[in-house]
């Protein structure tokens, strides 16, 4: 079978910066950050207090009596699903339900429930654990509850990749739909991240930021953490034109790589290498490339090290393509930022208006590429990448392409 | 400068990263002992818990030889006796 154009006619998504795609973009194009201090968790005895939580959340609004059955993360991806499908208007026949995939990321799972599981086990000593533990805490669940709901029988699947798991995700549903083994696919990750256990071990290992998220900036003291869901519908062009579906954008390659070195340092190569083969995945050439979402985390090591990556790829055209972290605003979801990311790429091409890195206090010589600070760009851009770079060395690099009408 | 306190901290140090205790001088770079960025953070952590002192982002971030480390430890604990309970060296 030849290959079939995968084109992006739904988007669902919440995290720090709303409850839905409207409120998201809105909060994105505005440059308008969701960090600020730590609510759900006492933090006092953390060395940092901000994170970028999902604010004014009622579980019982999307779930009434049934959400005990889902961990915070799981709903994430249940309610950004919900949004996608709906908002791509298809419609799920017995025979696309077979033929539809659902592939979600995830870094760490149902944690709350496992922290409170714990609590209750070694703290309080009560001997037993709640009985859902388990259906709760296990990666999969999101893509589970997603297919229970939708009813759909065809492939699904979680990855696991750290902070490229949905990237790695998408790219998966992008290939399954393109090779024509499905038809449609759900596609994206989710996380809630906000345990105390959890928080403990990010403190250790010493990269959130004490203040803010300011990727790319001079005085830039690390990532902060976020939560949220975000998930995209996948199908072929041809189907999407033959029902009228809106069409986003289109999903053109995904390349990836192995640092195969350290397991925390980024390396200039593994990152390199993953654009080229998302480029070449896609038949792109870098000068078709005007706009990267970048893996932008805000640590020290990883910018400098992100910059030089792009210029090894793109060369002189580095200086002429826009770059912008916008995990400067939703924060950095592990397992769900490639999805959160991936809905800001798709909404960059369809709207012409690229999002900015909020918080940027000044320019950082060795991140001297053209970054988009503040406010959003408005710019009609042919290509963009969408980088996710992981702990453990795990690359994975999204290519979209406008779609024009 | 074999005080109590730079002696323990060379101890702890040759534990984390398994090397003879002999091979380490108060001059030596971190990277030439091949201590990364992560071995730093895990030895860091050691020596907060053997001197119960808490190491701050920034200054765990500027540390780049042995005698940084001991400097560190040394302002934030002064000539307090090192915890017992810590792991031996």
């Amino acid at each position: 079978m030849t290959a079939r154009r995968v084109v992006v006619t739904g988007l669902g998504v919440i995290c720090a910066l709303g409850h839905n795609l409207a409120e998201v973009w809105c909060a994105l194009r505005a440059g308008r950050s969701g960090i600020g201090p730590i609510r759900s968790l006492d933090v006092s005895n953390l060395r940092f207090q901000n994170g970028a939580e999902v604010r004014e959340y009622d579980t019982g609004k999307h779930f009434g009596s049934g959400a005990d059955l889902l961990d915070r993360f799981a709903q994430f991806a249940l309610i950004s699903a919900r949004e996608a499908v709906a908002d791509s208007g298809v419609t799920l026949t017995p025979e696309l339900r077979e033929n539809t995939a659902v592939v979600s990321g995830s870094c760490v799972g149902g944690q709350s429930t496992q922290d409170a599981g714990f609590v209750e086990l070694y703290r309080q000593e009560r001997g037993r654990v709640h009985p859902l533990t388990i259906p709760r805490t296990m990666a999969n669940a999101g893509a589970s509850h997603i297919s229970v709901e939708f009813g759909t029988t065809g492939p699904a699947f979680t990855i696991s990749t750290a902070c490229s798991s949905a990237n790695h995700a998408i790219g998966q549903a992008f290939r399954m739909v393109r090779s024509g083994e499905v038809d449609l696919a759900i596609a994206g990750g989710s996380e809630a991240p906000f345990s105390m256990g959890l928080l403990k071990a990010w403190e250790a290992i010493r990269v959130i930021a004490p203040d803010t998220c300011r990727p790319f900036s001079r005085d830039r003291r690390g990532m902060i953490l976020g939560e949220g869901g975000a998930m995209l519908v996948l199908e072929p062009l041809e189907r999407a034109e033959a029902r009228g579906a809106r069409i986003y954008g289109e999903i053109v390659g995904l390349g990836m790589s192995s640092d195969a070195g350290h397991i925390t340092q980024p390396s200039v190569e593994g990152p390199a290498r993953a654009m080229r083969a998302a480029l070449r995945d896609a038949q792109l050439h870098p000068e078709q490339v005007g706009y990267i979402n970048a893996h932008g985390t805000g640590t020290p090591g990883n910018d400098p090290t992100e910059t030089r990556a792009i210029r090894e790829v793109f060369g002189a055209h580095a200086d002429r393509l826009a770059v912008s972290s916008t995990k400067s605003m939703h924060g950095h979801a592990l397992g769900a930022a490639g999805a959160l990311e991936a809905v800001a790429t798709v909404m960059a091409l369809h709207q012409g208006l690229l999002p900015p890195t909020a918080n940027f206090i000044g320019p950082d010589p060795e991140c001297d590429l053209d970054i988009i600070t503040h406010r959003a760009r408005a710019a009609q851009v042919e290509c963009a990448l969408s980088n996710s770079f992981a702990f453990g060395g795990l690359n994975a690099v999204l290519a979209l392409r406008t779609h024009l009408r | 400068m074999s005080d109590p306190v730079s002696e323990k901290v060379l101890a702890i140090l040759a534990s984390v990263k398994r090397i003879p205790r002999d091979k380490i001088s108060i001059d030596t770079p971190l990277q030439a002992l091949g201590i990364d960025s992560l071995d730093t953070i895990v030895l860091l952590s050691e020596l907060e818990k053997a001197f119960r002192i808490a190491i701050s982002d920034d200054d765990a971030r500027s540390v780049r030889s042995v005698r940084d480390v001991v400097e560190e430890v040394r302002k934030l604990a002064g000539d307090v006796s090192v915890d017992s309970t810590a792991p031996a060296a």
